[in-house]
Order: C-alpha cells, then structure tokens, then sequence
C-alpha cells in the first residue's frame, strides 16, 4: 500500500487486490461483505448495523464495534455518486469528509483500488482529541520519510 | 469552514512538498536558522525564505522577531494535529484493505458458500 498526501488537504491510500472489478466494487456497497472487513484490526461491523443506499443521497451508515470492550463507533455518510464498478463517492455531514473511491481494472482478475480522502474533518482539531493523542514526532518523522 | 479547519488545511497544502517537509524533518532535531536550513539544498536563501513563509503561516513553524539569526522552531501542536489525523486515517485504511484482501481471498476460493464460513 502506498499513501501520500497529494493536494492541499487530500490524503490517497492505494491497494491492489486478486480480485475482479465487480466483484470488489460490490464487496464496498454491499452489508453482506462489508461486515467482513469495515472494521480496522479488532473492531466488528455488524451486518445489521450497515445501511447502504447506493445512489445519489443515499445512506451509508455503520456501526463499528471495539471487540475488547464493546465500545461504539457509528459512522454516518450521505453517497455523492455511485459508478459501478469504477467510482464511489461519499461525504460525512458530521465532519465534511469526502472520501472517494476508484476502482481500476488492471487485468488478469486485479483491481487496484484508491481512496481519496479530502476535506480533514473536524473531531481531530479539538483540544480534547488532540490532548488524546501523544506527541509522537519521530514517529510522524519516520512518515515523512515514507512520502518522499 | 473555521479558522481551525484552515488552519489544518493549509498545514496539509504545507506538507505536499517535499521541500518543506526535509525542512520541517529537519526542524524536527532541533531549531535552525535560515542559512543552516539552506544548506543540504541546491537553493538560494530567498528560495529557502519562500518555504519557511509557508510554514510559518500555517504556525508550522515560528521565529524570533527580533534575534539576530532569526532561528526557526518548530511548534509541535500545529504537526501533532496534522500527524494525528495522518496516522489514525492510513491506519484505518491499511487494516481495512488487509481485512478485505483476506475477504476476497475466502471468496474466491469457495465462491459458493462465501457467507456461510464467517
């Protein structure tokens, strides 16, 4: 995976999967698949917690789940456009968030997949979130050096 | 969009050069004057003076009004902010994309009882 901070605010992160086009297009839109990996590392998503409405001003919502101590983390997004098999868009009200996601068929059953993220939203700029976070300048070194 | 969020944003706009972030990583050891920061670079002094405006306009950066060196410093709140957000977002993302690798992976091998083994 490579990620690097490409405009002004606008963060890309890049993955390429064995995988066909359409089959990875639907596993983002669809609860079925989406319970199986919306959650980072030790996080669940149940499925009857996703609600997705792909088009224009439909629903994305989801309810992730801490596996260690049950704790809640819902999102809510609002889709912009959706493009099968090749684009997807959504917005978060709450933060302002726009997260978009291409899709790209590289042949042989491989689909690189990029996600666009602008807009920086705003829970991150309170100083109690960034009283949460520890001052970590060697490791946002160690970062920088990854993006030149 | 808040002064805070412009804030943020033009630290990101900062950061996309890479320039500025050898500067900033330098910074990073310690505080440094214009000359010392001109020194790894094939670049003149007002060329290196341009970037350090732009840092210290997003607050990445201050100097002193009024030593004669003018040192530069860098104000760890403005990069924690920016770095935080960073690192927690490429953090989520790259947890995501293995857990969906792993996902397409046990579909494809068994396509037709691709729920029933989760």
């Amino acid at each position: 995976m490579s990620d690097s901070t490409s405009a002004a605010d606008e963060l890309v992160y890049t993955r390429v999967f064995d995988a066909p086009r359409e089959l990875v297009f639907r596993c983002m839109v669809e609860p079925e698949h989406l319970t199986h990996f919306w959650g980072p590392a030790g996080v669940s998503t149940p499925i009857e917690t996703i609600k997705v409405d792909p088009r224009p001003g439909g629903r994305f919502e989801t309810v992730m789940v801490n596996d260690a101590d049950g704790s809640q983390y819902p999102t809510r997004a609002v889709f912009v456009e959706i493009a099968e098999p090749e684009r997807l868009v959504w917005t978060e009200p709450d933060s302002g968030l726009i997260t978009t996601s291409t899709f790209r068929d590289l042949g042989g059953s491989r689909t690189e997949v990029s996600i666009h993220q602008a807009n920086v939203p705003a829970p991150y700029r309170t100083p109690e979130a960034q009283a949460g976070f520890a001052t970590s300048l060697d490791r946002f070194a160690a970062y920088l050096a990854t993006l030149s | 969009m808040t002064v805070v969020q412009e804030q943020l944003d033009s630290t990101f706009a900062a950061l996309a050069d890479p320039t500025r972030r050898a500067i900033v990583a330098r910074l990073a050891r310690g505080d440094a004057t214009v000359n010392e920061l001109a020194a790894p670079f094939a670049m003149t002094l007002p060329g290196v003076s341009k970037h350090l405006k732009v840092l210290e306009r997003c607050g990445l950066i201050s100097r002193t009004r009024h030593a004669q060196f003018r040192p530069c410093h860098l104000e760890r709140a403005a990069l924690d902010s920016a770095a935080s957000w960073i690192e927690e977002s490429r953090r989520v993302w790259t947890e995501r994309f293995d857990k969906l690798d792993e996902h397409l992976r046990d579909l494809q091998a068994k396509p037709s009882q691709d729920e029933a083994t989760q």
